[in-house]
């Protein structure tokens, strides 16, 4: 029965809130042991000859650079993101036609039995709150297309998302593992097309994951940066919050 | 059960008091017996119309994102209305509030979506007034001295949709709420506003609490008090208009979540919607 593993499912997602909570300082320290990883991966350099060295270094920090390039500009494309959604609420002006049927709404809500009454306001809060959820997986999923050098979205760049965002823990039945393994061959078939980004980047970027045993801290960094920004972005939109009301 | 023992006489009660509205309008359904295959996504096209709208133009959309963006959405709706109902469930409350899906958004790590939502929810609500004040629905009872209701009198519009109590003396604000209730359900929007903010927007959507606003349960229990004391007066109006809106799934919805949430007021007036359980 789904409603029955409901409850465990809201259960862990509760209790994974707690951790994430603790995640911060853990997501503080893990850049720390990334560069650390680093360091240690870039000793046996030293036992290639000098200029081999040499040269691993710079397509190394050449990678490390992209990416936290790459970084940035995500992170712009979410604050930005959340920016346009709060403007255009501000300027809604017909709260008569939804984007999503308030029916249906009620109807999944309903599919848990232990769902007795709804007020007419919830299904309306969860129209704009699906909206705003499809936009920003949406968004997020783009954003893994384009590392790919794709235009086609993709089932594996929503299960990438799912993967790189904790919020979305509860979604991760729904991507099976073969989508995310598939993620993995997403990066070699990027490296063969040379276009959008520079095509110099991508050889760099792709060199490293196969030689340096420290590519998978790389990845864990990829991963713990975004948490790291998430975790500063509420902040700022728990900032704007009393101005907003005072406003108001 | 106290709940029980009204039933039988709420039921002949009120089914008389409205029934030229509930007549005028399609059955109620309380609950779908099985839910269709069809019925358990949102529809794909209102999906991909939302993706397109943070996509590049050039961009394409294979069809198995698409599914899977549909099945995420409504695991979505699972997975916050399950967190909402507990804590329904915990505060012994049946109807599941607009404020309540806020707080389990922010409970379940989508702080984000919070001050969006709720600056929506707050608009949509003086939108409601607004159009409360037109009385633009045909063939509900007119009222066009709608009064604009003021920020004092959000504990008020609060307390009408918890305790929804049939009284002929109560005769006008009936016809008012009636009004809205109608013009609510004809345009499948909502009827009316459930009291008490989310955690953190809560202090601003009532600038009148009886008790602080820090910690949720005491938001909530002096509201449910006076809900009780203003329950008898405003009972009668929030009644009709749930039936008014039963042509309206959301709309009936609306007024069955206000019938039902009576019994637990233990008002010697109050008693749940009949309908809520049929």
């Amino acid at each position: 029965m789904e409603p029955s593993p409901q409850p465990m499912g809201v259960a862990a997602g509760g209790s994974q809130v707690y951790p994430a909570s603790a995640y911060p300082p853990a997501a503080t320290v893990a850049p720390a042991s990334v560069v650390s990883a680093g360091l240690q991966s870039g000793q046996p350099f030293p036992a290639n000859p000098g200029h081999m060295s040499a040269q691993h270094q710079i397509v190394y920090q050449q990678a490390q650079q992209f990416h936290q390039q790459l970084q940035q500009q995500q992170q712009q494309q979410l604050q930005q993101f959340w920016v346009e959604r709060m403007t255009e609420i501000e300027a809604t002006t017909d709260f008569k036609n939804h984007n999503l049927p308030l029916a249906r709404i009620k109807k999944i809500m309903k599919a848990d039995e232990d769902v007795r009454m709804i007020s007419a306001e919830a299904p309306v809060v969860f129209a704009k709150a699906c909206e705003i959820f499809i936009l920003e997986l949406t968004l997020r999923s783009w954003m893994h297309t384009e590392e790919n050098k794709r235009r086609t979205l993709q089932k594996n760049d929503i299960a990438a998302a799912i993967t790189r965002t904790d919020i979305y823990d509860f979604l991760v039945d729904i991507v099976p593992r073969d989508e995310m393994k598939e993620d993995g061959i997403g990066l070699p078939r990027a490296g063969l097309p040379p276009m959008g980004a520079p095509a110099d980047a991508y050889p760099y970027y792709y060199m490293p994951q196969q030689q340096v045993p420290g590519s998978g801290m790389v990845y864990g960094a990829q991963q713990g940066h975004p948490v790291t920004y998430l975790w500063q972005e509420p902040q700022q939109q728990q900032e704007q919050a009393p101005e907003e009301q005072q406003s108001a | 059960m106290d709940s029980s023992s009204f039933l039988p006489a709420a039921g002949a009660e009120n089914g008389s008091a409205a029934g030229g509205a509930n007549n005028g309008g399609a059955a109620q359904q309380h609950a779908a017996p099985a839910i269709r295959e069809q019925d358990r996504l949102m529809p794909i096209a209102n999906v991909i119309r939302i993706m397109r709208r943070v996509l590049p133009a050039h961009a394409k959309i294979s069809d198995d994102a698409k599914e899977t963006i549909q099945e995420c959405v409504s695991e979505y709706i699972s997975f916050i209305t399950g967190e909402a109902n507990e804590r329904c469930q915990r505060e012994q409350r049946k109807t599941i509030t607009a404020e309540d899906v806020l707080w389990a958004m922010s409970r379940l790590g989508f702080d984000d979506y919070v001050e969006p939502l709720g600056a929506y929810l707050h608009r949509y609500r003086e939108f409601e007034g607004d159009a409360r004040g037109v009385g633009l629905v045909p063939g509900a009872a007119p009222s066009r001295g709608g009064d604009h209701h003021p920020h004092s009198m959000s504990p008020a519009a609060m307390l009408k949709s918890r305790g929804p109590v049939s009284g002929a003396a109560m005769l006008p604000h009936h016809h008012h709420h009636h009004d809205m209730q109608m013009h609510a359900a004809m345009y499948g929007g909502t009827a009316v506003p459930p009291p008490a903010g989310p955690p953190h927007h809560g202090g601003f959507l009532m600038p009148h609490p009886q008790g602080s606003s820090h910690y949720l349960p005491y938001a909530y229990e002096p509201t449910y008090g006076g809900e009780h004391a203003m329950a008898a007066y405003y009972g009668g109006a929030a009644y009709a208009p749930g039936n008014g809106g039963s042509g309206d799934g959301s709309g009936s919805g609306g007024g069955g979540g206000s019938a039902s949430h009576t019994p637990q007021g233990s008002g010697g007036l109050e008693h749940p919607h009949p309908f809520a359980y049929k």
